[in-house]
């Protein structure tokens, strides 16, 4: 059973249609890449899987369950969590308290419980956990640093690190490659594969065609809002339409 | 092993239990007054964590002070029951108006709140059955407890000092835990909160609610202590009174909004033989404050801080 | 039936006031992107000019009326001047700026007027027309109708066929593309402000023959505005001027066949309402963060 489905997705404001009736499917434990020339849909598409609006027509079923319509917190009591496009973090939090707010569903807590530290073992499991994860994007010697004194590339693993205290099933990431040079787009790719490779599907929208080429298995193209071809990297590499939807449009 | 700061708290408690002591009735008046000020606008401060800022924060104080006038005034309830009964029925209301309120965001929920608070206001003034319309609820009677008078100011001080020392501790340990992290996570970047299962909505609600029942509960002190409560004792006018101590005093630490209190009733106090112009240096206060230290007076501390350590340094050559 | 035909009338009247009180707070949101809480204040000042001068002087009513209206412009050009251009993009700061001259304009009605009762101003056009059997108005409250409607006229007018006008509108839609394209933004702020003031102290020194004066009058020209402003629509006046009359006939009506708190009740819930379902109101575009 596919992990993902986007069934018949068409997304309209106003009078534009944004997202024309497009369908495909992620199993667990892919890489997939949603790409395309810009406005073609793909932060669209992510808005929709991740809550932020439903779309105007069609499904998206995760793990069997439909999710359209949920809120974005409720989609991320799932398993489904996305990053955002342009840094998005906690500037004025340290990476580790960053972090320790991605931790939210396992140290929720109430006011009783907070008051009389009756919830204590839980706050020292999330504290652990944040620990964790930190550890494993490699930021470990910064977690007392605030967020907003990072460099990009790090700012950025920290958006995953963030993401990734959650424990999501499916991780949305949004352009994370925008604006890296060679060496923190390498170091960023490592960390992505290090992801899929402790069991989270990751679904990618990037243009950055070597980010894209080197980590994705499969490949979704959108133009213009609707579905223009899927394959492999080695085979979209070669459609006709896709060289010439980039070529002509303004990727 | 003491941190100072616990030290310097104690310090400071013993010395107010002292101070009264020392004080003319009038001016024992003025910290009970100053005492229940501090609570709402600590209270207030919680709301402002997540970002949000309302205009209906001083009538719900008025709605625990209602509450606890009608209970001990027309049902006999005694002072040690209707005091947590009107914090709780603040956040009850508060509750209750978070559906309506909370579909709006900033400006809009400024506005609304001051437009659901100014008609609560209007229902107690035209319901004159149970309300007391424009003249209130008077002969409120006072607590009693172990045949103490607390009709004397100093005993009365006592209660809210011990009071509101318990219900900022409350606060002060919710901003601190994982709640206030949340809280401040709605705040800076609402849309990352919720993408890691933040319901923002119900943590701006919890703010809200929390804010109201300490609120309602300084209500409760109030009307106790005057003896009675009026629909204009909730107006816009003392919203505004709150909005400035907030903002003046700065509200980026738990301590900014109380001193922002203490100053500025202090400075009002001083100025009292200037009765009919109080308002005007107020409002030029606010003025300066606002444009010379927008960031409030808790801003001084850093300043003084820096220089004192610039100052200390030895000058480079 | 009289007290229908009566009511119709009065609604007229109120909406032609409460038009006047929102207009001026939609132009200074929309140009200047403050909320100017002394907006009342500055009616306030506009009604007690009158009795200082009129009243008190025996300045004929058209003269007062006349400097009324400057002084409170002028009120309205410092307070742009000092106090909201150094807070530009500070919505919070031009705010309690605002407070605080909201503050100083009641102490110095106070110490102008004094303390004691409300103030009266006999009006300058007394005497009432009588139409048919049944109605009454009189020629004061017809007076205030005709200037009100005329002032927004000439605002209309203004701001649809001159250029100045329409830069005023460019700054409300689009504050930075307006000054790209060479418009003086502190300019228009000025004159955004400076006609809001004067609108001001035209409904105050209107307002003055007809009602109590007292320094804390302004509080409920500041919610009626807000009403008006929101339920029509933040940035939008050919909203606020709906809103005003259809605001206005509520009041009215609910005033004298219930009661005039439950009336502002009303108007309040409505408020709330249209804040829930369609905060840009019935025909506001603008939507502030």
């Amino acid at each position: 059973m596919a992990l993902l489905e986007a069934n018949n997705v068409t997304m309209r404001f106003g009078g534009i249609t944004a997202l024309d009736d497009v369908s495909f499917s992620i199993q667990e434990g892919e890489i997939r890449g949603l790409i395309g020339p810009n406005g073609a849909g793909k932060s669209t598409m992510f808005k929709n899987i991740a809550g932020f609006y439903p779309p105007t027509q069609g499904d998206i079923v995760f793990a069997g369950n439909s999710i359209c319509g949920k809120t974005p917190h409720a989609v991320a009591r799932l398993g489904i969590v996305r990053t955002f496009q342009e840094t998005t973090l906690f500037q004025e939090l340290t990476v580790f308290e960053n972090v320790l707010v991605g931790c939210h569903l396992q140290a929720r807590t109430n006011v009783f419980s907070a008051l009389f530290g009756a919830d204590r073992a839980k706050q020292a499991k999330a504290k652990q956990k944040a620990l964790e994860v930190i550890d494993f994007i490699g930021l470990s010697d910064r977690k007392e640093q605030l967020a907003s004194a990072l460099p990009l590339g790090s700012q950025r693993a920290l958006a995953t690190a963030v993401a990734l205290a959650s424990d999501p099933k499916l991780l949305l990431m949004d352009e994370p490659f925008a604006g890296m040079n060679t060496e923190e787009t390498k170091h960023m790719m490592d960390l992505t594969t290090k992801v899929v490779e402790s069991g989270i599907t990751i679904v990618l929208v990037e243009h950055d065609m070597k980010a894209v080429m080197g980590l994705c298995g499969y490949l979704t193209v959108l133009n213009f809002g609707g579905l223009l071809a899927e394959g492999t990297p080695e085979e979209i590499r070669a459609n006709e339409q896709v060289i010439e939807a980039y070529l002509g449009g303004t990727a | 092993m003491i941190s100072p700061r616990i030290i310097s708290i104690v310090v400071l408690l013993v010395g107010l239990v002292i101070l009264p002591h020392f004080l003319k009735f009038h001016h024992q008046d003025f910290l009970i007054f100053l005492g229940i000020n501090i609570l709402v606008v600590v209270s207030y401060r919680l709301m402002t964590l997540t970002g949000e800022w309302s205009l209906i924060h001083i009538v719900m104080m008025g709605v625990g002070a209602y509450t606890s006038a009608l209970l001990s005034k027309s049902l006999g309830v005694s002072f040690w029951i209707s005091m947590p009964m009107a914090g709780i029925s603040a956040g009850f209301v508060a509750a209750l108006l978070c559906f309506p309120l909370f579909r709006m965001t900033q400006f809009y929920f400024l506005i609304g709140s001051f437009a659901v608070g100014e008609a609560i206001r209007l229902a107690w003034i035209y319901f004159v059955k149970p309300f007391g319309g424009s003249s209130g609820i008077n002969n409120v009677p006072p607590p009693e407890f172990w045949g103490l008078d607390f009709m004397e100011p100093i005993i009365y001080f006592y209660l809210v000092l011990t009071i509101v020392t318990i219900c900022l501790f409350i606060l002060y340990r919710i901003e601190n835990s994982r709640i206030g992290l949340t809280l401040h996570a709605v705040h800076w970047q609402a849309p990352l909160a919720e993408s890691v299962g933040v319901d923002t909505w119900r943590y701006r609600s919890l703010a809200f609610i929390i804010a109201s029942l300490f609120v309602g509960i300084a209500g409760a002190l109030k009307v106790h202590y005057l003896g009675i409560v009026t629909p204009h004792q909730f107006g816009v006018g003392t919203m505004v009174f709150v909005l400035i101590w907030v903002i003046l005093g700065g509200y980026n630490t738990f301590w900014g909004p109380i001193l922002g209190a203490v100053v500025l009733s202090v400075l009002d106090e001083s100025f009292r033989t200037f009765e009919a112009l109080r308002p005007a240096i107020y409002g030029a206060l606010l003025i300066a404050g606002i444009m010379f230290l927008p960031k409030g007076f808790e801003s001084i501390a850093p300043k003084v801080r820096a220089w004192w350590r610039s100052s200390r340094a030895s000058p480079s050559p | 039936m009289e007290l229908f035909l009566q009511s119709i009338i009065n609604s007229f009247i109120q909406g032609g006031f409460f038009a006047l009180w929102a207009v001026g707070l939609v132009l200074v949101f929309g140009v200047m992107g403050v909320v100017n809480f002394a907006h009342g204040e500055l009616v306030m000042v506009g009604a007690y000019t009158i009795w200082v001068l009129h009243a008190q002087y025996g300045t004929p009513y058209l003269w007062s009326l006349c400097l009324a209206i400057l002084l409170v412009m002028m009120i309205g050009l410092a307070m742009e001047r000092f106090l909201f251009r150094p807070k530009q993009g500070d919505p919070l700061g031009g705010l309690i700026n605002s407070i605080g001259v909201l503050f100083i304009l009641q102490v110095v009605a106070h110490v102008v007027g004094g303390t004691g009762p409300a103030k009266q101003v006999a009006p300058p056009y007394a005497g009432t027309m009588i139409i048919g059997e049944l109605l009454r108005i009189p020629y004061q409250r017809l007076f205030a109708l005709a200037i009100s409607a005329v002032a927004l006229l000439l605002l209309w007018y203004f701001l649809t066929r001159t250029k100045l006008g329409w830069s005023l509108r460019a700054v409300a839609v689009d504050r930075e593309a307006a000054a790209l394209q060479g418009i003086n933004i502190n300019r228009t702020s000025a004159i955004a402000i400076g006609v809001s003031g004067a609108l001001a102290g035209l409904a105050g020194g209107l307002m003055a023959p007809m009602t109590n004066i007292y320094p804390t009058m302004g509080h409920n020209v500041l919610i009626t505005a807000f009403i008006v402003t929101i339920v029509g629509g933040m940035g939008s006046l050919s909203g606020a001027v709906i809103a005003a009359v259809l605001y206005a006939f509520l009041h009215t009506f609910v005033t004298v066949y219930v009661s005039g708190t439950i009336a502002t009740m009303c108007g309040l819930l409505i408020m709330v309402v249209v804040l829930i379902i369609r905060p840009t109101g019935i025909m506001g575009k603008r939507v502030s963060e």
